[in-house]
């Protein structure tokens, strides 16, 4: 099956598990049509066996039930190991491809599907990033922010007392760069909210939220920006040199086109009119 | 003491910065920016076993301050370098 995810055709082969992936919700939005040519390709129900390898990230899955693991084997190939469940196996010299072992649970499924997709294209310049993206005038906005901080609370604000705004994706949108400019795409990994559109927008601005007991918001030089964006990257990518590379590379773009802002707030309107006026000003101000 | 070989500078838009992984905590990173004379001890000093009077002699070098002044701005760096992790033993 073919999917078009973050400007990027995805092929996804396999038997039991690439019907699972198919029938994952908001998979059907991102299917492409047979003709689409096969630029990654993740290959689901492969056989894999985990060699010796060196470990950059522990981290635990559904609610620190699972222990993961991510690292290298002695020829730099990656492997994410999900505790006894599952393999997923990518070589960077192979940067279109990444395998994974045979799953049989959804949610874990979609989870390797989201890890297949940050390591390809941390290769190919497109990465999921940990936002709540709101849409207004055509242009998008990504709140950022720890879990709990408020993000889907603020763009949910937005969405209430801005007219013409609308949510792009709740959890997991790609961020890009295409000829000069930072674009998002909606995806298939919308966390708890069912959000999912097969649209590509520019970026008006990144905003990094952080609740305060009032409404206030500046934006960042170069330095303060990049720590602004970098934690909201697939964290394992931080954990190993290689990767940091690269990911350092995405996010010196991204942030290099994109105006980066820092704002307490309050859940109230007056935050949604405030974080409005300021980025979506700012375009004409610069 | 010595320069932390496993952190790398990363060069962002003309800015010099470190990052490291805070240990314990979920995801969290730490970003050091290191401002043009932190790079100049960086640069000269980083594979060598750090010392001091290295260090104060870099200053002297290329700064037109004197030696009490330079031993003082040396130890503060050193201090900061290894509040940061960024000198170890």
């Amino acid at each position: 099956m073919h999917y078009t995810i973050g400007g990027h055709t995805i092929t996804i082969t396999g038997q039991a598990d690439a019907d699972l992936a198919a029938r994952l919700p908001g998979m059907s939005v991102f299917e492409a049509d047979g003709s689409a040519c096969d630029e990654v390709r993740i290959m689901l129900d492969t056989d894999l066996t985990l060699p010796d390898c060196q470990w950059h990230h522990r981290f635990g899955l559904a609610d620190d039930t699972l222990e993961c693991r991510f690292g290298t084997d002695s020829d730099g190939v990656y492997y994410y190991a999900f505790g006894d469940r599952g393999l997923l196996r990518f070589d960077p010299r192979q940067a279109h491809t990444v395998q994974c072992s045979h799953l049989g649970d959804p949610e874990l499924l979609r989870y390797a599907l989201w890890t297949a997709y940050s390591m390809t294209g941390l290769h190919l310049g497109a990465l999921p990033v940990h936002a709540s993206t709101v849409v207004n005038s055509g242009r998008a906005v990504l709140c950022l922010g720890e879990s709990g901080t408020g993000k889907s609370t603020h763009t949910g604000l937005w969405i209430k007392h801005i007219e013409g705004s609308y949510l792009l994706n709740d959890d997991s949108p790609i961020v890009s760069i295409k000829n000069g400019e930072a674009v998002v795409y909606g995806s298939p990994w919308s966390g708890k909210t069912p959000c999912y559109r097969s649209e590509r927008l520019p970026i008006a601005a990144l905003l990094r939220l952080e609740q305060r007991p009032e409404n206030s918001i500046r934006r960042l030089k170069t330095v303060e920006a990049f720590t602004a964006l970098q934690p909201s990257c697939p964290p394992s990518l931080a954990r190993e040199e290689r990767c940091l590379d690269k990911l350092v590379e995405f996010v010196s773009a991204v942030i290099s086109n994109t105006p980066v802002y820092r704002m307490g707030c309050l859940p109230n309107a007056d935050a949604a009119r405030l974080s409005f006026s300021t980025l979506m000003n700012s375009h004409h101000a610069d | 003491m010595r320069i932390n070989p496993k952190r790398k500078v990363h060069n962002v838009s003309g800015e010099n910065i470190v990052i490291s992984q805070i240990e314990g905590t979920a995801d969290m990173t730490q970003v050091v920016a290191l401002n043009e004379s932190a790079m100049l001890l960086y640069n000269n000093l980083r594979s060598k076993d750090l010392k001091v009077d290295d260090i104060v002699q870099v200053l002297l070098d290329n700064y037109d301050i004197d030696e009490s002044t330079a031993h003082r701005d040396a130890e503060e760096w050193v201090a900061s370098m290894r509040e940061q992790g960024l000198i170890i033993d």
